[in-house]
Formats: structure tokens, C-alpha cells, sequence
């Protein structure tokens, strides 16, 4: 009964539900623009509502998460520059549709795949946080090495023609990554004793630079040639194409939900996931994956607002964050006079039915406000190039420098673009290096961990792997994966049906 | 002559004038958190400079600014003008600096505005651990040498200078598995990752109070208050006496050369913001200590804590630098 009340709080009071809405909107902005973050407006917004009530200055919050998180999208298929991390994969075949005159359609499906996936980690998040949170707890460094090795295996769906060079693209993600002071040790690594090097290369700027700028010299070539015309017919799919992709959306729902659990990982590898599960999963595309599939919409899409309510399991159920977003969140709770722990749920049961009921309306939101105006929004794609390129510098410079108010971002950005000109130019995929950046750590830090906790036997990290049913089941997958993806496994799948 | 006293003149009359004209602050303050959105350093210092604003009467904009273990956020107060209008929040970790070869500046570059609280350590283990209190995990971990899992946060960090007090009286044979903050390798804690942690008591309290970890010893000479089951060390062990009361702190500071009229300004409006009921509650809470120091007092604090720490993690052999070389006195 006191759930239910908690659940019609936000529903029935008008300036909470204008704060959510007016969140969500300002949120799905945010998240379009290239550096400017979900977690850095979330943190600006704790000092803004200090002297707010717990709950108006948490609805504004969960509203710029949910939209922040679908926002991202838009400047990934419009401009093919992912407005966050998380959208990298949307861009994959969010661009190709754009620029087949096709944007209209694309935004319309990612808006109501996001509102499916939002849907499903909110539900998650509403019946089984206790148990998902008791499983996200038991990963163990291994198993962290494991995901993170599975992560990097999708170079090879991210690579396009040679897998060869996106191995190498991927390797120098890792290399950048690694960058700067070891966190666990204070040592420094190739910072060649150059003091701004300390800090390490912003993962944002690379992004920003390898996307936006490079994105905008290769447009350079074709400066002249006149803007794709957008054919604007139905936005909104249909419900058969829905109930198509439906199956699909479910399966990376429920991967986003799972990763945006777990402490250590979040969104963009939950989006990156789900990409390759599509890839593996579809057998016959309507359109090849990269030149503009739907499936390569649907699996990040709904992956990445699913783990949205993912991330809110281990903070409400344990005090423990999901992500950067959450980790502020906890922190505001705390200024707001609450204790956020694992007795949060007991002693105040109405502040997790207050999240729960909020992110649903924040999804719902975002529907409205995704759905609508999407007419004007195609028109960027229609803008003549000579506008849209000083623009899209803008944007980058722009952004790169507000990730830490720092010059030195932007030099890092502007170098990166020229750089991933010329790895577009001579046909290097630009996603495995964004997926070496981000992995380089959860393979690095996990990888020690996991060495150091078996007193450096990798005899007894192996045994301790197949003594473990959830390293077991990774352990298969990354093996199960490796070989689906070589020569061999055809091998011996034909001489089974031969048999 | 006359031109001389003249411009004299000029120039006092001006001098006198000055205050008057740019009454501080007359423009927005820039706040430099030195520590992520969401930590300890950066819920403390937010929620303290409302308080302090209103009392000041002037508008300070706080931004993080992380990396180099808080050494980026630090250099740029240093590198601002000492006008009062960069102000920096930050942790214990510049005092170490200097022998860990992280920088060359530190808090001896700044002015103290007020040393706001001090964190209490506290050792937690796993619920399954098969030990209680602290003169049973010594035991268990002499007859199982390498077996126990310590979390570390790297050399310097709080866990860094317990394990540190801990070996200088009982040298431990553990097996340390570094994390990058005291959040995740708790999380790690209550997964069975790891099996023991020394944290922050602010970090632990909450899932000590909801039985998600099980605390072995306050790091204490007195019982908190939020906990007052908890055995203090030394209650089990005095020895542990001469090292304590210890902990990680969080300070308000401006640059080494701000006016005086600007640095009693900021402490007053500081000394105010701690008091108010609310930050007071939030601080006991966390099961943090008040401490609110400035001038002499936070001077003498910083000292004491530079020398004890520094000759503690020296002696146990974590430093790059002995703290001899940059006249860091012995305790």
C-alpha cells in the first residue's frame, strides 16, 4: 500500500511532474552535444538544487539521466558523432540510414526501442533489484577480466573489411588508455615525464576528435556535392516493425539491464554488448550491418536506457553505484540527510518506489519529447556542408573543452581528428580504438587484480575460473565467441552436417 | 620635492581607498574540487559553501577538477592569481607529495581556510570472515600466511598508512589487491573479493549498520558515537596509542599570498558554514569528526600530520623521497 502511494507521488504532483518532464527534455540535449555529459550536468545540478526537497532536486536529476542516455543518439545518426559513449554503436548504422535520406525513420525507431529498453531495466529494477544486486556483487575480479575480454572481441564486428587493421585500431585504444597514473599503483605509465601527461588522455576528447573531426575533413571531400534530401514519411515505425525487432530487443534489454548492474562496467559497454549479440544473433539482415540495419539500432538502443534502471539496483539496493551518475546521486542523497545503504530499502521504502515511479515517467517523457520535432531536427542533415562543417568544429572544440575545462582536451581532440582522418582515409575502423580506451582499464585493473588475489599462479586462476559457475560461463563465451569468429569453427560446423 | 610627497599622497590616499573600492568578493569565486563528483571531499565541500555563500554574500562556482591524484586540481589554485577568487577543496593526499614525488608543491604553498573534518579509520572484513576482532585476525592470518586479501588504494592512501601502523606493531603476512578507491574495493569486500579493508568509517558505516560487512576495529583512541559497539584498537591493543587519533581530512585553502583581509573573510564565512545544523548532522552522520580549524591551529594541524604520516609510510618503505630532504621533522 505505502509502495503504491510512494508510486503516485510524482504522478499526482504537478511540480514534480514538471520537473521530470522539463529534466528529460533538457537531458536529451545534453546528451546530443559531444561533451556535455549526463554525470557533469547531474553534478553541477547538486549544488543547484542544495536548498531544494529531496524530491523535486532528485526528479530534475532522473529525468537528465533517462533523457541524457537516449539523447546521445541524435548527433550519432544525424552528424555520426555520438553525442556520448554510449551511442558509439548507433552511429555504426545510424549515419548510413541519414544519409540515405533515411533519418527521420532511424530517430523514430531509436526513440521507441529506447523507451523499450528504458521500460524493461525500470521493471527490472522494480521486482528483482535485490536479487540482481546480491548477483552483480559476486563478480570477481576474473570475472570482470572475462567481460572485458569478451568486450574485445567485438573488434571484430566493429572492424568492417580488415580485420587485421581493426586489431590495430583496438590495440591503440588500449595503448591510450593506458596512459598516465596507474590507479593502483601511483606508477607512472609512457607519461615520458611530461607533467600533463599525468592525468592520462581524456577518453572524451579522443572520441570527440576521432568522430567529430575527422567525421567533418572526410566530409570535406564531398563539400560540393548537395545534401542527402530526407524523405520524411512515417516517423513513428509500426507496430509489425516493432513486434519484428521486438524478440531482439528483449534479449539486449536484458544485457543492458545486467551490465548497468554491475558495479564496474555501464552504459557505452552495455551498448557496444548488445551490438555485437545482434550481429551474432541476426542471420539475414534486410540490410547489411554497418550500411544502415535496424537490428544495429534496436540492441544499443534499448541496451544502454535499459541500463539506466540497471544502475539504480546495486545504488538502492546496496548504496553501492552502477555508474558515474549514480555515484553522484548517492552523494546527493547524502546531502540531503538520507543515508543511502542497504538499509535505505527497509527504513525508507518510499524514496525507492519515488525512483522507481519517476524513471517511468522520465521514459514516458522521453518518448513525447523524441518523437516530436524530429522534422525540424533532419533538417541539420539537409544543411548545406560550407554551414554544417564550422558547426560540427565548433561543437568539437567546444565540447572537448568542457569535459574538464581544460585547453590542453582541445589540442588532444584536434590532433586525435586529424589522426583518425587519416586511419578513415586508408580504411582503419575508428570504433575499436574508442572500445580499446575503454576497456583498457577493466582489462588492466582486473587482469592484476585477478593475478595478484591466486598469488600469480595462472594454474590457480584457471582453476579458480572452472571452480566458479558464473567465470565458467564467461570463460565458455569468450572461448565459444573466439571461435565463432575463426576459420576453424566453420571447419568444424560443415563437417558436422557432412556427418 | 613637492612632487614627490604629492605623488606620496596620491598613492596612500589610493592604498587607504582600495578595500573600499573592490569590496571582496566582487565577482564570482571559482571553487576547485580536488577529488571526483559524488566522493567524500567533493559531498563535503558542496554541501558546505551554500552555508559559506550566504554568509560571504557572493556566488563560488565549484568544479572538479581530478587526475594525478588530486595534483592537477592543486597546481591549478598555484598557477591562479592570489586574489582569493580560486579557492580549492581538498583531501589530505597534497601533504604527501613531496616523498611520493607527485608534485613539488603542497599545502605549505596555500593558506588554510578551514580545515573542515577529519575521517575516522576503521577496519572491515567480509561477513564471512572467519575472525572478529583484531587480536583474532592476527592470529588467523599468522597461521594462514598469504591467504588474507587486503584492499589497498596504492601508496599513501588511507589504507596505505594503517597497514603501514599495523605492520610497524604486528608485521601482517597478507596478499594486497589494489583498487582504485576506497567505493569499489568495498564493493569488492562484500562480494568475497577481497576480506579485509581499512576504509574510511563514512565509506563503511552504512552497510556496517545494514550488515553488509562486519567491522573488526575503530582506528580510534575513542568509540564513535554512530557505533558505539565498535571495539577501538586500542582497547585490544594499546600500543596503538602513540599513532592515533590519525585520519584522512578535508580543508578549504587559498593560495600562499591572498591578502589578509580576503583570508579572513572566506575563514569567517567558512567557520559559519560549518556550524550550521544540517552540515553539522551530515558531518556526524558520515561519522566524520568536526574539526573546523584555521589560522595557527590549522597550521599546527597540518604539520603534525605531514610529519607523522610521511616518517610513518617512509619507515614502511612506500616513499620515493625521504621526507628528510624537504625538512619534514621526525613525530
Amino acid at each position: 500500500m505505502d509502495a503504491v502511494n510512494a508510486l503516485l507521488i510524482p504522478i499526482f504532483d504537478l511540480q514534480l511532474l514538471g520537473l521530470i518532464a522539463l529534466g528529460t527534455f533538457a537531458g536529451i540535449y545534453v546528451g546530443a552535444i559531444p561533451g556535455l555529459s549526463v554525470t557533469m550536468a547531474v553534478s553541477i545540478l547538486i549544488s543547484f538544487t542544495f536548498t531544494w526537497e529531496v524530491y523535486p532536486a532528485l526528479a530534475l536529476m532522473i529525468g537528465i539521466y533517462m533523457g541524457g542516455v537516449y539523447g546521445g543518439s541524435r548527433t550519432a545518426i544525424l552528424l555520426n558523432i555520438p553525442g556520448a559513449p554510449s551511442a558509439i554503436a548507433t552511429a555504426l548504422d545510424g549515419f548510413p540510414m541519414a544519409q540515405q535520406g533515411k533519418a527521420g525513420e532511424a530517430i523514430g525507431i531509436v526513440t521507441v526501442v529506447s523507451f523499450i529498453g528504458g521500460f524493461i531495466g525500470i521493471f527490472a529494477l522494480a521486482l528483482f533489484a535485490p536479487s540482481l544486486a546480491d548477483f552483480a556483487i559476486r563478480f570477481q575480479p576474473r570475472d570482470y577480466f572475462l567481460l572485458g575480454v569478451l568486450g574485445i572481441l567485438l573488434v571484430g564486428s566493429l572492424s568492417g573489411e580488415s580485420l587485421v587493421k581493426g586489431i590495430f585500431s583496438g590495440a591503440l585504444g588500449i595503448a591510450i588508455g593506458s596512459v598516465g597514473m596507474d590507479p593502483l599503483t601511483f606508477t607512472e605509465r609512457f607519461t615520458f615525464e611530461i607533467s600533463g601527461l599525468r592525468a592520462g588522455v581524456s577518453f572524451v576528447a579522443v572520441m570527440i576528435g576521432m568522430f567529430g573531426i575527422s567525421e567533418g575533413l572526410m566530409q570535406l571531400h564531398t563539400v560540393n556535392t548537395a545534401a542527402v534530401k530526407q524523405t520524411i514519411g512515417r516517423i513513428v515505425p509500426s507496430w509489425a516493425q516493432v513486434r519484428k525487432h521486438l524478440p531482439l530487443g528483449l534479449q539486449t534489454s536484458s544485457i543492458g539491464t545486467v551490465i548497468g548492474a554491475l558495479p564496474g562496467t555501464g552504459g557505452d559497454i552495455a551498448a557496444l554488448m548488445a551490438y555485437d549479440h545482434a550481429k551474432r544473433v541476426t542471420k539475414n539482415p534486410e540490410v547489411p550491418f554497418g550500411k544502415g540495419a535496424i537490428e544495429g539500432l534496436v540492441a544499443p538502443e534499448t541496451a544502454n536506457n535499459a541500463a539506466v534502471g540497471g544502475a539504480f539496483i546495486p545504488m538502492l539496493t546496496l548504496g553501492i553505484p552502477g555508474d558515474a551518475v549514480t555515484a553522484i546521486m548517492i552523494g546527493a542523497l547524502f546531502i540531503h540527510g538520507l543515508n543511502p545503504g542497504p538499509l535505505l530499502m527497509t527504513s525508507q521504502p518510499d524514496m525507492f518506489w519515488f525512483i522507481v515511479s519517476s524513471l517511468m515517467l522520465a521514459n514516458c517523457f522521453m518518448l513525447i519529447f523524441g518523437l516530436t520535432g524530429i522534422r525540424l531536427f533532419v533538417k541539420i542533415v539537409e544543411l548545406p556542408r560550407t554551414v554544417l562543417l564550422p558547426v560540427i568544429l565548433l561543437l568539437s572544440i567546444v565540447g572537448a573543452y568542457a569535459v574538464n575545462n581544460s585547453l590542453t582536451d582541445v589540442y588532444w581532440m584536434l590532433g586525435f581528428g586529424v589522426f583518425g582522418y587519416f586511419m578513415k582515409l586508408y580504411g582503419y575502423p575508428l570504433g575499436p580504438v574508442i572500445l580499446g580506451v575503454i576497456l583498457s582499464r577493466l582489462l588492466d585493473d582486473n587482469w592484476r587484480r585477478a593475478i595478484i588475489s591466486d598469488q600469480e599462479s595462472l594454474w590457480m586462476l584457471l582453476k579458480g575460473t572452472l571452480a566458479s559457475p558464473l567465470s565458467l560461463v564467461l570463460f565458455a563465451a569468450v572461448i565459444l565467441i573466439f571461435l565463432s569468429k575463426t576459420p576453424l569453427w566453420g571447419l568444424v560446423f560443415r563437417r558436422k552436417t557432412a556427418a | 620635492m613637492m612632487m614627490k610627497s604629492v605623488i606620496g599622497a596620491v598613492v596612500a590616499l589610493s592604498l587607504s581607498a582600495l578595500p573600499a573600492l573592490a569590496e571582496y568578493p566582487e565577482k564570482e569565486i571559482q571553487g576547485i574540487i580536488q577529488w571526483g563528483a559524488g566522493g567524500s571531499t567533493d559531498t563535503v565541500a558542496r554541501a558546505i559553501t551554500p552555508r559559506a555563500e550566504a554568509v560571504l554574500g557572493g556566488k563560488i562556482v565549484m568544479q572538479n577538477v581530478t587526475g594525478g591524484v588530486g595534483a592537477i586540481g592543486l597546481n591549478q589554485v598555484a598557477d591562479a592569481d592570489a586574489d582569493g577568487y580560486t579557492v580549492l577543496f581538498g583531501a589530505e593526499n597534497p601533504l604527501l607529495y613531496k616523498v611520493m614525488k607527485l608534485g613539488d608543491k603542497d599545502y605549505s604553498d596555500f593558506i588554510p581556510i578551514n580545515i573542515i573534518a577529519r575521517g575516522v579509520p576503521i577496519l572491515v572484513a567480509n561477513v564471512d570472515a572467519p575472525f572478529n576482532t583484531f587480536p583474532e585476525m592476527v592470529a588467523y592470518i599468522n597461521a594462514n600466511p598469504k591467504a588474507v586479501k587486503f584492499g589497498s588504494t596504492g601508496p599513501g592512501g588511507l589504507p596505505s598508512v594503517v597497514t603501514a601502523m599495523i605492520n610497524a606493531k604486528t608485521p601482517l603476512d597478507v596478499t594486497f589487491i589494489p583498487y582504485d578507491g576506497d567505493g569499489p574495493a568495498l564493493t569488492a569486500l562484500q562480494g568475497g573479493a577481497i576480506h579485509v579493508m581499512p576504509a574510511v568509517l563514512g565509506a563503511a558505516i552504512e552497510g556496517i549498520k545494514g550488515g553488509t560487512m562486519k567491522p573488526i576495529a575503530l582506528f580510534d583512541v575513542e568509540a564513535s558515537p554512530q557505533l558505539p559497539d565498535v571495539p577501538t584498537i586500542v582497547s585490544t591493543n594499546p600500543e596503538f596509542a602513540d599513532v592515533l587519533p590519525w585520519g584522512p581530512f578535508f580543508g578549504v585553502f587559498v593560495k600562499e599570498g591572498t591578502p589578509d583581509d580576503v583570508v579572513a573573510k572566506l575563514t569567517a564565512a567558512y567557520a559559519e558554514g560549518a556550524k550550521h545544523p544540517d552540515f553539522v548532522s551530515l558531518i556526524d552522520g558520515r561519522g566524520f569528526k568536526m574539526l573546523s580549524l584555521s589560522g595557527e591551529e590549522a597550521e599546527t594541524f597540518l604539520n603534525g600530520w605531514q610529519s607523522t604520516t610521511s616518517w610513518l609510510i617512509h619507515d614502511a618503505g612506500l616513499t620515493k623521497a625521504s621526507p628528510e630532504e624537504f625538512g619534514i621533522p621526525k613525530p
